[in-house]
């Protein structure tokens, strides 16, 4: 799939998205995997050992309380966007951004692009755009408004402040 | 009123750049169906019986007569000549074509207008009283506070995609002429002890299926943490608000299942941490955005005028319009005037382009060139002085705009129902038009004094029937439209919601039903008692027994 990392397509991605298959054999492969953060809290002994650095995927529904109390300890952290609809993510990168977290925050899922300038400035660096919805024209989205009010987590100004 | 700034219209721009494009990659399929409708949605966009429906945004009920004579070429040239004031101040157009969204809305933004999340499950238009900065009653001014909001929530990037609408509403003071307590935010503006001018914040009411007063979470609230307050409310809500089914995905739901008070500490613990951010209000926006509600340069020697007591002793007709249709303005001499949008007979709400026009003229004439939407769907001039009373009157007689039943019980409120909308379990026109018809003779309105009659197509509410004094609602009988009548309901700041009277009553039978209602409050009121406060007093009972008496 087309990963844009800082708004541009890269094509090295070290990391893998293990499958739910692979979790329920507990058969990882090796190398940079992003597993669900139930598996990590299930396994995260076991995990030590493995072989490659260990990221998690957040979703909506999950209980982040732990995850914001020491963020940094993952190098990624995926946040999964089931549907168009789904707005949580936006808010959840914040939260994430705002712990201290300074890895990368990647959207995977329903990610297209009409919400690639929102994610990006929520605080997401990575943006995982399935095939069928990738075009050159996503590069527009990031384009499209050369003013904002808000602040964000690319610049916490507020247009009364800027 | 507020001007745009170079950013204000420059985003105004750029949206309309963006939805034109949006609609472009639609139209060639590039953009599957359900995801073009979230967008268009968020653009004011719907699809209805006949054709598109366009809203576009009346930002706190505000405008310029320049914007009302966009808004009646808008109507003649893309729509049939008419659009329609709704409940949230704003107005929808029934008959564009897709493809030409994009042109009016480029059309709108020449004049600092926009159709910008006027629907979609967003930060909605913020609404307020009709009479703010010109009303005594108020404590201060709450449109300045409406235009900072509107900033705030125009493309929240985190926002956009609420588990469900979202509205926030505001009150200027003590009396409540903005529903507030009927929106997921209200907010009252309110003198703390130490006399500091602040807010008091509810949370959790609505309407639809589900409808709910809203509670008070913080009694007071500096103005410098408005933002931050809101945010904080609406993050809470993004992330834990229901989204596994859309009937149970507003605000109102969840504060509901958390408690007000666990919903409380969850905001506040949110609040904590961004109230010192760089969201807090500078002293120099808020400035900034009060310099564009100063109060006008009022004519000194307006309260001179002696004129008005003369022809109200004349003509019987006026004296009726100039005390049910015009309110006390804080400037002695000044009168702020309501246009009725509730002819004879009329869709309620409608305005022809004519009229728009008409209404632009006058306003520039008698009103500073402005004009207000009031969230029960009439129009207000809001600064006329009283001397001039007499010849808008005239005019406004003219063009059918002077009926002089606010107030009564032919100011109905009424949503299109199903001549125009999609979702409507029944129609409503027809039922107000039999009201109407029933109804005409204006002594006997006047007779049963103020009444607040709403009706909704179907539970969506989008007319507000809970909260009317007598509710209506059409509901669908095997294939037939049928109607169920409440009683009891205010939106004011004793907001209450109505109570279903009994089944529901046949098509051709409404007006008869509410005839026999109101002949139970004649018998049983008490001198000068408002029939809100009759049926409070002596309860349902006496109302449900002449309504399901056995006929003879
Ligand atoms: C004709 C097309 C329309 C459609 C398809 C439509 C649809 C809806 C729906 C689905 C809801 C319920 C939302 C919910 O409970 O979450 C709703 C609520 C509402 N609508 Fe409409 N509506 C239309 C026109 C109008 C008009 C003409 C007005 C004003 C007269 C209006 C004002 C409102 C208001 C004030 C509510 C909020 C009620 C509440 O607090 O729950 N809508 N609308
Ligand atoms: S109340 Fe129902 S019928 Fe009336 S406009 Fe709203 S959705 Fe349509």
């Amino acid at each position: 799939m087309p990963l844009l990392i800082n708004r541009e397509l890269v094509d090295n991605d070290s990391w893998q998205l293990v499958g739910e298959e692979a979790l329920e054999n507990n058969e990882l492969p090796a190398g940079d995997i992003i597993v669900p953060l139930a598996f990590y809290q299930e396994n995260s002994d076991a995990l030590i050992n493995h072989d490659g650095e260990v990221a998690i995927q957040l979703t909506g529904d999950d209980e982040i309380d732990g995850v914001l109390e020491n963020p940094s300890q993952f190098p990624l952290i995926a946040i999964f966007i089931p549907a168009l609809r789904d707005g949580r993510a936006f808010s959840i990168a914040r939260l994430l951004k705002r712990a201290g977290f300074k890895g990368q925050i990647r959207a995977i899922g329903d990610v297209s692009h009409d919400r690639l300038d929102f994610l990006t400035r929520c605080g997401f660096d990575a943006l995982e755009i399935p095939a069928d919805r990738f075009s050159d024209e996503v590069f527009n989205a990031f384009s499209e408004f050369s003013v904002r009010y808000q602040g964000c987590e690319d610049d916490s100004r507020p247009v009364y402040r800027q | 009123m507020y001007q745009y700034t170079q950013v204000d219209q420059q985003l105004v721009n750029e949206r309309v750049a963006q939805f034109r494009d949006q609609t472009r990659r639609f139209l060639a399929g590039d953009l599957p169906d359900d995801e073009y409708l979230a967008l268009r949605l968020m653009n004011g966009l719907y699809v209805q019986r006949h054709a598109p429906m366009l809203r576009v945004a009346v930002p706190y009920g505000m405008m310029s007569s320049q914007q009302m004579r966009t808004l009646a070429h808008v109507a003649r040239k893309w729509d049939k000549g008419y659009g329609h004031f709704t409940t949230r101040t704003n107005i929808q157009f029934n008959w564009p074509k897709l493809e030409d969204v994009p042109d009016i809305l480029e059309e709108l933004a020449k004049v600092q207008m926009h159709a910008i999340q006027t629907s979609g499950n967003c930060i909605r238009n913020t609404t307020t009283d009709q009479f703010a900065g010109v009303i005594a009653d108020e404590i201060e001014d709450p449109r300045p506070y409406c235009e900072i909001i509107r900033q705030w929530s125009s493309l929240h990037p985190e926002f956009a995609y609420l588990p469900r609408k979202f509205k926030i509403a505001i009150s200027g003071g003590p009396t409540d002429r903005a529903a507030s307590q009927v929106h997921d935010i209200g907010l009252h503006i309110v003198k703390n002890d130490a006399g500091e001018v602040g807010f008091e914040v509810l949370v959790g009411g609505g309407l639809g299926r589900t409808p709910v007063i809203g509670k008070q979470i913080r009694p007071f609230l500096q103005k410098k943490d408005l933002l931050s307050y809101l945010e904080a409310i609406v993050r809470v809500y993004n992330l834990k608000g229901r989204r596994d089914n859309k009937y149970k995905a507003r605000i109102k739901i969840l504060v509901n299942a958390l408690g007000v008070d666990a919903f409380r500490e969850l905001v506040e613990a949110e609040w904590e941490q961004i109230k010192e951010s760089d969201l807090q209000l500078t002293e120099t926006e808020i400035e900034r955005v009060q310099g564009f509600f100063k109060p006008f340069e009022y004519d000194a020697s307006a309260a001179n005028d002696s004129s008005l007591e003369t022809k109200l002793a004349e003509d019987q007709s006026f004296a009726h319009w100039v005390r049910q249709n015009t309110v006390e303005h804080k400037v002695a001499g000044y009168r702020a005037v309501i246009v009725s949008l509730k002819a004879h007979l009329k869709p309620k709400g409608d305005i022809s382009h004519q009229q728009m026009d008409l209404v632009a003229d006058l306003a520039d004439k008698y009103s500073f060139g402005e004009i207000r939407s009031t969230h029960n769907q009439n129009l207000v001039l809001a600064d006329v002085r009283q001397q001039d009373l007499y010849e808008l009157w005239q005019i406004l007689e003219e063009a059918n705009l002077a009926r002089a039943n606010i107030n009564t019980l032919t100011d109905m409120t009424v949503c299109p129902g199903g001549d125009f909308c999609a979702l409507a379990n029944a129609k409503t026109l027809g039922i107000a038009d039999q009201i109407d018809a029933k109804f005409e003779d204006l002594d006997y309105l006047y007779d049963l004094g103020e009444i607040k009659l709403n009706m909704s197509g179907c539970i969506n509410a989008c007319s507000h029937h809970h909260v009317g004094h007598i509710g209506i609602l059409g509901v669908d009988k095997k294939g037939e439209d049928w109607y169920q009548i409440t009683l009891g309901g205010s939106d004011g700041e004793d907001a209450s919601l109505g109570k279903v009277i009994g089944k529901a009553v046949a098509a051709d039978e409404v007006a008869d039903t509410l005839a026999k209602v109101l002949s139970v409050f004649v018998e049983q009121r008490i001198e000068g008692e408002r029939f809100i406060d009759c049926v409070r007093r002596i309860g349902l009972t006496p109302f449900k027994e002449n309504v399901y008496a056995p006929a003879h």
